[in-house]
């Protein structure tokens, strides 16, 4: 019986950060392979680190990805949320699916650590914001324990070097879309979300706190289930780390993790760039897995 | 004679003091009074300013709609002012409610190295035909000619005057010269000055400021505020006339003002303490000292350390989350020593 | 868009081409391509060209390239429509190739948007410097391209001293090369040398139009300018607010008139020189809220500045025209009162479309 894992074949629609170092990620992932690395100008960074790495590139944009559409499987939308717009329906009709990396609120909302699972069947999965990626799981948790608690709020703190133009001209959308994540996902009545950029030199990780009032918290097993997240997310980001467990300080409870980044195209401090990237990777890489397994079956029905 | 327009933020700034506990009460007398001396701005809020309310910076005990409306009944001639933080606040739930309710003087405020994130915010303000000033606050932490770059940048988004806030209460009179100076000479727009009292400058620091320039200074009834609280209002209003700069503000009522606060607003009157004197040499938000002062006492650490180490991560404001971070190292390097 | 607007820009283009048809004659059948084409002045050019060949029968074919060109059917949804304009989607600085029936260019891409200038500097200096050269690369290659417009800017003289009254094109100032606040014009006084470079080792006809500013139809309110301040504050009841010094002196000029001398340099300038694009005629910030409150149907309060003693930086920014009106015989037709009436007008009848 042939057993070669086929890659799935992915594209990347947008050549800046995101999706250059989602590239980065995807050359090393035993489950993925990139047949098309597309953005609108050639002259861009991203665009020739793909061709040093012997991707196929364009500046046609999503234009490329049209002609082409049968050299892929799955694309990953990192340009805007206006441009996502325009572009979901086009890979709608192409029966393609859709990570989108972009604040557009149109997909279903996708956090691995919590809905993994009930992701793989989506068209067009939308990766929420860094924050939220940082801070839902843990919301979730809290949740679980205390499905009474009816204001969870999320502090996230990032470099100011890893905020680019479009994060800064996009605060207010940030906010919320994390606060619609953490509402959703925790069934929470009120959020609030928060983001602080630090300009201290040496650029600090992205760091986020989450904190809630809950009557009589039972921190054992708030504690118990975050340290289970915790150990599901760093699965799939290696460098997402507990540095303040779940703590009752006053009224309010407290918990604080910290995103070191993989380093793969920017420096390591931009953990909130890392984290958004992991989650989408480990849904993509999920896909590609379930389609092995259909495939196993299909080759050998008897086995299971 | 030239004229200094003093803007008053007892009711925002103020607000840290006391936990950003202000009530109805207390809003519509103090404003009442201010609007009877002539105040030119009256700023309300939250300390962090609207939309800031929450459990890392403190829970209001009104609504931002509640203060401003009550506020906004209350006055007249006096103009209705806000601070706004872009990253706590946004256009869509706080700043188009605050214009509607009839705010007059939208300040945005951002870390002094960062006014690119205040560009939507003052564009939509100015859209909305408002009075707009962008805010650099922190603003010892940045390079004077990095304060004219970033003042520049808010100036291209419509602001009408860049107000420098030493929210660590951290500058020397000469350090404010330089820098407003500066800022006067490479801008077509105002300029005005926020002081903190912490190295006991605020009064000296406001004058140099107006010496150099500035034409807007922010004031609070007995220097209301967190730590060592800002520059006292009377005090100002009174050295100004003395000085021979124009306020348009009656001595004897903003008199009446600062008493009325004092005896319903203030819990304490501002002093330099300690712990002011180390957050101001360290360069740390007055607003962290409540914060600090509660946790170094859970955590059984000396709250000086706590400062200077805070100082030395170079922290800001929004980032009070960290002192529990700071707090626990330190109890953990006491338990080994 | 309404029946209104349109019938107001026909009229505009009508006023302009009325007494002037000759000037533009060398305009029929030929295929322009403009760069930044769904911007003010693109869509502009595009209205007039449009009205030539609707009126005239001119059998003038237009591409717009911008990289926006999908908002073009919600701006100007009656041009898009139409078969003589075609848009072309593509970033200015990724161009590889014109159509090869392009035999006139006018180059206008570039953001014009100062707060973009403040926050995003590198970005503005990539669109002006890698975008015309991108764009002279392919420009060089076409079989049939007659004439080049650079479309740059009158900031690249640098702050106009204030004993000055006008900017001629020989003024040899410029602004300071090491700070990010010199941006655009740096980037624009970059694009101007790269032009004449091609000028010079390729042969290709290229003129210069250093615009100044505009008022009127399609320009958008949000930019933080004086003008448009006064007219938002305007339109809404006011006061019209000045800020910044009464006596900082602009001028305006209106875009019907921009656009027919944007085609008159095309078409007629001098390959190798710069033309001043602009109003002479200067109105300080005062006179300039005096007339927007005149045009108010109740005349609006004008108040100043809160802080009147702080120090505030007077500016100049008019150009010399003579240069154009003198050998392209170019005329305003449009002065300021009137640009300010009919755009008040446009304004309003947006609000009313709503």
């Amino acid at each position: 019986m042939n057993c070669q894992i086929d890659k799935l074949r992915v594209a990347i629609l947008g050549s800046g950060n995101i999706g250059t170092d989602l590239l980065v990620k995807i050359m090393r992932s035993p489950y993925l392979v990139c047949t098309l690395f597309s953005g609108r100008n050639l002259g861009s960074p991203g665009i020739a680190k793909a061709m040093s790495l012997g991707v196929p590139v364009s500046d046609q944009s999503v234009a490329a990805l049209e002609r082409d559409c049968h050299k892929f499987d799955l694309v990953f939308d990192a340009t805007s949320a206006v441009d996502h717009q325009r572009h979901a329906p086009i890979f709608k009709q192409l029966g393609k699916r859709i990570i989108d990396m972009t604040p557009s609120q149109i997909g279903e909302m996708c956090i691995p650590a919590v809905n993994l699972q009930g992701c793989v069947s989506c068209d067009n999965v939308n990766m929420v914001t860094c924050g939220g990626q940082a801070s839902v799981p843990l919301a979730y948790c809290l949740a679980q324990v205390h499905p009474d608690a009816d204001y969870i709020e999320v502090i996230s703190s990032i470099s100011a070097r890893s905020a680019g133009p479009a994060t800064r001209r996009n605060l207010d959308e940030y906010i919320e879309t994390t606060e619609k994540a953490i509402s959703q996902f925790s069934g929470c009545k009120r959020s609030k979300a928060i983001l602080n950029l630090n300009p201290a030199i040496p650029c600090i990780n992205m760091q986020t706190t989450l904190l809630a009032k809950v009557k009589e918290p039972d921190l054992a097993r708030i504690r118990t289930a975050v340290e289970d997240t915790v150990s599901k997310i760093q699965k799939y980001v290696p460098g997402y780390q507990l540095i303040v467990p779940p703590t009752i300080e006053g009224e309010r409870l407290v918990i604080m993790v910290k995103v070191q980044g993989q380093g793969d195209y920017l420096p390591s401090y931009a953990g909130n760039l890392d984290i958004i990237n992991c989650a989408a990777i480990a849904i993509a890489e999920e896909y590609s897995k379930r389609i092995q397994q259909k495939r196993v079956r299909r080759h050998d029905p008897g086995g299971d | 004679m030239t004229r200094v327009v003093i803007s008053d933020p007892t009711l925002r700034d103020g607000s840290h003091a006391i936990r950003h506990q202000l009530t109805t009460a207390q809003i519509s007398s103090y404003c009442a009074a201010a609007e009877e001396s002539g105040m030119p701005i009256v700023e309300v809020g939250h300390g962090n300013g609207i939309g800031a309310s929450s459990l890392q910076l403190g829970e209001s005990l009104l609504s931002d709609r509640e203060m401003l409306q009550t506020a906004r009944g209350k006055l007249l001639n006096s103009k209705l002012g806000i601070h706004i933080i872009p990253g706590f606040a946004t256009i869509k739930r706080d700043l188009s409610m605050a214009i509607d309710c009839g705010v007059d003087v939208i300040r945005v405020g951002c870390h002094a190295t960062e006014a690119d994130i205040t560009c939507r915010h003052i564009s939509y303000a100015r859209q909305r035909g408002r009075e707009v000033y962008g805010v650099l606050m922190m603003s010892h932490m940045a390079a004077p000619d990095k304060l004219l770059e970033e003042s520049r940048k808010m100036e291209s988004y419509g602001a009408e005057a860049v107000i420098l806030m030493d929210s660590a209460g951290a500058f020397l009179p000469n350090d404010v010269k330089q820098r407003i100076s500066l800022l006067n000479e490479g801008l077509g727009i105002s300029v005005g000055f926020h002081a903190h009292n912490n190295l006991g400058l605020a009064i000296a620091n406001s004058i140099a400021a107006v010496e150099s320039g500035a034409s807007i200074i922010d004031g609070t009834a007995r220097g209301f505020g967190a730590g060592a609280g800002n520059a006292q209002l009377e005090v100002l209003v009174a050295v100004f006339e003395k000085l021979n700069y124009s306020t348009g503000i009656d001595l004897y009522k903003v008199m009446d003002a600062a008493e009325y606060a004092e005896k319903e607003i203030l819990e304490v009157i501002p002093f330099v303490k300690s712990t002011s004197i180390v957050s101001g040499l360290a360069g740390v938000f007055s607003g962290f000292a409540i914060h600090v002062n509660r946790v170094a006492s859970q955590y059984g650490v000396d709250p000086r350390d706590i400062f200077f180490e805070l100082g030395r991560r170079k922290v800001v404001a929004g980032q009070e989350d960290l002192i529990i971070e700071v707090a626990t190292e330190l109890a953990g390097e006491k338990d080994k020593g | 868009m309404n029946a209104n607007l349109l019938e107001m820009i026909h009229r505009d283009c009508h006023e302009v081409t009325a007494a002037s048809l000759p000037t533009l004659a060398p305009l029929k059948g030929e295929c322009l391509l403009i760069t930044g084409g769904t911007g003010f002045m693109g869509t502009w050019l595009a209205e007039l060209i449009a009205f030539l060949n609707d009126t005239y029968n001119f059998n003038s074919k237009i591409l717009l390239l911008s990289d926006r060109a999908y908002s073009f059917s919600a701006k100007a949804p009656h041009l898009a429509v139409r078969k003589d304009i075609s848009l072309i989607d593509r970033d200015i600085c990724s161009i590889v190739g014109i159509p090869s029936e392009v035999s006139l260019i006018i180059h206008a891409a570039a953001t014009p948007d100062s707060r973009l200038h403040a926050s995003e500097p590198l970005r503005v200096a990539q669109v002006i410097t890698n975008g015309t050269a991108s764009l002279l690369a392919s420009a060089s290659r076409l079989p049939r391209l007659k004439r080049f417009l650079n479309i740059s800017s009158g900031l690249i003289y640098g702050p106009q001293p204030l004993d000055l009254e006008r900017i001629e094109e020989s003024f040899c100032g410029g602004p300071n090369c090491s700070s990010p606040s010199s941006t655009y014009a740096e980037a624009k006084r970059y694009a101007e040398l790269l032009c004449s470079i091609y000028r010079n080792e390729y042969k290709m006809e290229i003129i210069t139009a250093r615009p100044f500013a505009f008022i009127g139809p399609y320009q958008l309110l949000d930019r933080p300018w004086a003008i448009n301040n006064f007219i938002r504050d305007g339109l809404t009841g006011g006061p019209i607010r000045i800020l910044g010094d009464r006596e900082t002196l602009r001028s305006y000029m209106y875009p019907s008139d921009m656009a027919f001398w944007l085609l008159a340099m095309l078409l007629h300038g001098v390959p190798g020189f710069s033309y001043n694009l602009g109003n002479p005629n200067g109105v300080t910030l005062g006179q300039i809220a005096e007339k927007v409150a005149n045009c108010c149907p109740v005349r609006p309060e004008i108040s100043a500045n809160l802080a009147e003693n702080a120090k505030i930086h007077r500016s100049s920014l008019v150009p010399d025209v003579s240069l154009a009106q003198k050998t392209l015989g170019l005329k305003l037709l449009v002065d300021t009162d009137e640009a300010v009436r009919r755009t008040m007008l446009w304004n309003r009848a947006q609000v009313s479309n709503c």
